[in-house]
């Protein structure tokens, strides 16, 4: 089974890769971008069958290592 | 104790790599450094590498990239430290034996719940984050410190408050937030229970913005420590300015010590003093 | 049938080369991807038909790495004979290898060695100058030393070139400089050893093709040199560090070629990635193992991967080897033979083992994480054989396979207009301040801070003068930078890099002749004696004899000024081929200049120091605009490009170096591009003070010469006051001038009438600003 984790700034939290993505792609011609957000995602493959198992273990995964709370938000896809 | 006698336990991964420099700094001040792989803790080599860290009186982890800095800086020594000896550090810490972190060493302690720690010695979630540099570049350049602490963080002792210091900086996440709901009573925290150690300042002694505060941190904070002062971590580099000739600017100044060699004596005397 | 599969479980073609005629010996040449001639192919065809077979693909695979340009240097090995090996000095221990060893002192040396890595660094620029730190780094850790500094040239096309002028295939010089940073500074700092110092320029012929050369320096104990070399029979072959994969299958074939519309398609697999978080341990193991006196050899997989590396350790040891290529530990399934062979994954290196030492060993990789395999024996006949699967798929003599051809191949020489008649090109301009903020905002000139500082340059704490000097916030640009390698000692290395590419487009020879001149002036200047230098010549397509003739004037300036100085090259790599469909690149050999100090605290900075300090110009200004930043802007086309005279040099060298170390000198900066006058202002806005010039008296020429004419050998220096006597003293009968005193917060430049009228704070902010404005 794959599952993607992304993790993404919690709203409010400065985006300093977004900002200057946006910025470089404008130098770079792209006028029209607006704004860039930078998420993260991690596409994790698990031996287990267990679609409720597993999306409890990444849970488990993204409190001990994934994602900090203070500044992250996270979402769990089961592909 | 006697500071020959002061087992100093330098901690390494892979990526670790600022550890040779802080190995020399306990060296320099007649102390007994080890540098010391994580597994040799944990029990995962051979019988005769293991180690205990109660043979030691200081935990120290030093900058580098400790596995790659992925995922997020610092994040995984956190969780392969907590995993393996979660115990042994709440232990060690409650003991009052100094822990040090320094660059990507403190983002450890900050993922670890070592720091700030406000309410217990080691929380399960971490309370701040250091992240990404403002400029969202890596900025290696010389900044100054204001030493603010009024006597509390035993890495400090012999700095007199007030004191600006020179330690260069050279990370690309040392920007220290709080959740954005908790930020204003997290700082009066900080500040009420003397945990603010070092601030950024200009040459004219003023909070300034960039380049001065190289990455935007909350209230120019360089360094904090424990509510009791005994787990202490910066972003800045003191073992890199142990000697004047490795300052910045020392074809200026001609100072013979650097100015980070009394974070490495006053540690050594707080244990002399208290063990 | 060209091809025959064996009927095997595992992919293995015999290639029916015995009874090919030119023009299948051509296709399969192209077909395979071995960059090989058909002369070359001829030869081979020769052997196998005294063997009486026909080659599997992976024997031909292994001799195109093995005979590519690359590898083997078949085009300029005959010109580097001539002029740039074997200059005699005694400092020099080891050549030959990867990098060169050098005397440090009684108890040490230092190991230098520089690279290309261009091609991939202008396909894929983040990882191909990752992978290039990392190739630099095992290329001196092989030889057992541990690294303590990284240098960095980097060359590309004009930053503000609008986009829709950017040629078809073609990535635009924005992208591939920060790309390049990102790469170098992710790489080198993750694994801890300082990028200390280095050059950038710009120019439109690097626009198809940038330049990336990379440098590293190591300090080793003498008795812990290892050579890359096998040592007797019954040697284990240990692999270790990273596994082997499909990334980096052709790097030297393809390093071999010109850069094409299409190249980014078809080569992209060809760019290795890097992991420098398997480098970080595998440097930790490999120089533990090597200090507990546990290997016998030790080499590093870089080009041709398993292909050079096995082949080469072995025949070095007079030996040849079996191995057990199914032992190779892959990243992936189903990779045929001859792609585990070549493939140029990073983060390897190849061990030579006495089979009582081989638990010991594995143990110590093991404790750091770190994968290492036994995957082979050395023998005794020089022949290598490969088996896979108990199927022998390779059987070659290592003298045919290793030894490739050398060429001498035609080479002209342009003619280099050498008399200049500057006086007529341009007026002389009005308004000096104008042309001197503009220098100060050009990008050859203006500050590099924005690379330099996205880089860790002081991890390890030993670098004691560093890339930016003076008072922090308002540092300067400093000549060299001072590493202190050693704990119980004051000694100290400089080290500093540098070509103008703008000299060597106008006259290869004077041009490089002018490079070493400049680094031994940049080292000399912070109180270093030039000790060694690393070339890295990077030149167009050697098949075509006017760019052959560009390496071989540059080659022979190179060796001229470097054999009168009695210093010798100990390090060097040939980059050809870096042209592409915008034209060829200026020849550039980048020249890396280490230097001995021998007390670190007597180092000078280029940062002016104090009010009422006498300022002097070391050294005579000529009438040399050629190919200089002045006559650039003006877009005047000035032919004399900076002569050098080697004992000039030396005399000078030896006069200011005295004066140093006697402590009459509180700052030095030589100059180079544009002039007294831009030197002046760097070491101005580094010390934030002022100073008061007249230059009258330096020459007898016009204004706007004087000022910003690049004639080599010549400093400026600040001497402590009262100290003016003695100073002029130890310069005897060379050429000194003073030109004026350090004071107040404005440069003040003179030549009987008011020519510059400018405060530090007004050049400061044009210097600091142009490369943040275009890289954000």
């Amino acid at each position: 089974m794959e599952i993607d984790v992304t993790i993404s700034l919690k709203k409010g939290v400065a985006d300093p890769e977004g900002a200057n993505t946006k910025k470089a792609l404008n130098l770079l011609g792209f006028d029209d971008v607006v704004d860039v957000k930078s998420m993260k995602t991690f596409r994790i493959e698990m031996d287990i069958e267990d679609e409720k198992k597993a999306r409890a273990e990444v849970e488990e995964m993204c409190k001990k290592l994934l994602a900090n709370p203070v500044i992250q938000n996270y979402t769990i896809e089961i592909r | 104790m006697n500071v020959e006698d002061i087992n100093i336990c330098i901690l390494r991964i892979e990526g670790t790599n600022n550890e040779q420099e802080m190995y020399l700094a306990f060296k320099r001040l007649g102390a007994k450094p080890e540098l010391v792989h994580l597994k040799q803790l944990t029990g995962e080599v051979a019988e005769a590498g293991r180690r205990d860290l109660f043979d030691y009186q200081c935990l120290m982890i030093p900058g580098g990239f400790s596995s790659g800095d992925y995922v997020r800086a610092g994040a995984i020594l956190a969780a392969r430290m907590k995993s393996a000896m979660k115990d042994d550090l709440t232990k060690f810490a409650e003991a009052g034996y100094p822990i040090g972190g320094i660059c990507n060493g403190f983002q450890v302690l900050v993922e670890l719940g070592l720091l700030p720690a406000f309410d217990e010695i080691m929380t399960d979630c971490p309370e701040a984050c250091l992240t990404t540099n403002d400029s969202a570049r890596f900025e290696c350049r010389p900044t100054l410190l204001r030493h603010e602490n009024k006597g509390n963080c035993v890495f400090t002792g012999r700095i007199p408050e007030k004191d600006i210091l020179l330690m260069p900086s050279a990370h690309a996440e040392g920007k220290i937030i709080f959740p954005p709901q908790e930020r204003g009573r997290h700082l009066q925290r900080l500040i009420d229970n003397d945990q603010v150690v070092f601030r950024y300042v200009s040459p004219e002694g003023d909070y300034a913005g960039y380049p001065w505060n190289p990455n935007g941190s909350v209230y120019n904070i360089a360094g904090i420590c424990n509510p009791e002062g005994n787990v202490f971590g910066m972003m800045p580099h003191p073992e890199r300015v142990f000697f004047g000739h490795q300052h910045p600017d020392w074809t200026r100044t001609n100072k013979e010590n650097g100015d980070g060699r009394a974070i490495f004596v006053s540690v050594l005397e707080y244990i002399r003093g208290k063990f | 049938m060209l091809y025959t599969r064996r009927p095997l479980p595992f992919e293995l073609y015999d290639v029916n080369l015995n009874d090919a005629n030119g023009r299948q010996l051509k296709e399969i040449s192209a077909e395979l991807g071995l960059a090989l001639s058909l002369s070359e192919m001829k030869r081979i065809q020769e052997y196998f038909t005294k063997k009486n077979r026909n080659p599997t693909d992976i024997e031909l695979q292994s001799l195109g790495q093995a005979w590519s340009e690359h590898c083997c240097y078949k085009s300029s090995k005959s010109i580097l004979k001539q002029f740039i090996f074997g200059i005699d000095a005694p400092q020099n221990l080891l050549l030959g290898e990867d990098a060169g060893v050098v005397e440090f002192d009684d108890e040490h040396v230092y190991v230098v060695a520089l690279e290309s890595h261009n091609h991939p660094s202008a396909i894929e620029p983040y990882g191909g100058a990752a992978t290039g730190v990392g190739g630099i780094v095992r290329d001196v850790v092989c030889m057992g030393a541990q690294p303590i500094a990284l240098a960095d040239s980097l060359f590309f096309g004009p930053l503000d070139l609008p986009h829709q002028k950017l040629p078809k295939g073609i990535k635009h010089p924005l992208y591939l400089f920060s790309g390049v940073v990102a790469g170098i500074r992710d790489y080198g700092n993750r694994i801890g050893i300082p990028t200390t110092t280095g050059m950038v320029a710009f120019d439109d012929g690097y626009l198809g093709n940038c330049l990336v050369n990379v440098g590293c320096v190591g300090i080793a104990k003498k008795k812990h040199i290892i050579r890359s070399r096998v040592k007797r029979p019954g040697d284990v072959f240990v692999l270790a560090g990273g596994r082997t994969g499909r990334d980096g299958v052709h790097g030297v074939t393809f390093a071999s070629m010109e850069l094409t519309e299409t190249s980014e398609e078809v080569s992209r697999g060809a760019v290795q990635l890097g992991d420098p978080i398997t480098k970080e341990p595998l440097i930790h193991a490999c120089l533990e193992a090597n200090e507990r006196g546990l290997l016998n050899g030790m080499k590093d997989l870089g080009g041709g991967g398993l292909s050079c590396v096995i082949g080469e350790m072995a025949l070095a040891g007079g030996c040849g080897a079996n191995i057990q290529l199914d032992e190779v530990p892959l990243k992936e399934g189903g990779m045929a033979p001859w792609e585990i062979w070549i493939s140029e994954s990073q983060e390897r290196m190849m061990l030579a083992v006495d089979p009582k030492n081989l638990e010991e060993v594995l143990k110590i990789f093991d404790d750091w994480d770190i994968l290492a395999t036994a995957i082979g024996i050395v023998v005794p006949e020089k022949t290598l054989r490969l088996f896979y699967q108990d199927e022998k798929i390779f059987e070659m003599d290592l003298e045919f396979l290793i030894d490739g051809p050398t060429y001498c191949k035609s080479h002209r020489i342009k003619k280099v207009e050498r008399v200049g008649q500057e006086e007529k090109l341009f007026k002389e301009p009005q308004d000096y301040d104008h042309v001197l903020l503009n220098l100060l905002s050009s990008p050859c000139i203006a500050s590099k801070e924005w690379v330099i500082r996205q880089y860790d340059h002081e991890v390890r704490a030993s670098t004691v003068l560093k890339p930016m000097q003076g008072i922090i916030g308002l540092q300067t640009h400093g000549d060299a930078v001072v590493i202190k390698p050693l704990e119980a000692s004051y000694r100290g290395l400089a080290l500093s890099a540098d070509v103008n590419p703008q000299y060597t487009k106008i006259d290869p020879y004077w041009g490089s002749a002018s490079a070493i001149d400049e680094v031994c002036r940049n080292l000399t200047a912070v109180g270093a004696i030039p000790h060694s230098f690393a070339d890295c010549l990077n030149f167009g397509n050697p098949d075509k004899p006017e760019r052959l003739g560009e390496l071989y004037e540059a080659a022979r300036g190179l060796g001229f000024v470097a054999k009168a100085l009695g210093i010798p090259f100990v390090s060097g790599n040939v980059s050809l081929y870096n042209e592409g469909p915008t034209g060829t690149i200026a020849p550039t050999p980048t020249v890396l200049g280490v230097g001995i100090v021998p007390d670190i605290r007597q180092c000078i900075t280029t940062d002016l120091k104090g009010n009422g300090n006498s300022i002097y110009l070391i050294g005579k200004t000529h009438r040399e605009l050629g190919g200089s930043a002045y006559s650039k802007l003006m877009q005047a086309a000035a032919m004399v490009v900076p002569r050098v005279d080697p004992c000039v040099l030396k005399k000078r060298m030896n006069a200011l170096l005295s004066a140093i170390h006697n402590g009459l000198v509180l700052s030095c900066h030589d100059v180079s591009e544009g002039g007294i006058a831009v030197c002046l202002a760097e070491m101005m806005m580094g010390g934030d003070i002022g100073a008061n010039v007249d230059i009258s008296e330096i020459a007898n020429l016009r204004s706007d010469y004087k000022l910003f004419s690049e004639s080599n050998t010549r400093w400026v220096v600040e001497v402590k006051r009262g100290m003016a006597d003695e100073f002029e003293k130890t310069f005897e009968d060379l050429p000194l001038f003073e030109i004026g005193e350090v004071g107040g917060n404005k440069l003040l430049i003179a030549d009987d009438r008011e020519l510059i009228d400018l405060s530090v704070d007004d050049m400061r902010s044009v210097w600091k600003k142009p490369i943040y404005d275009y890289m954000g």
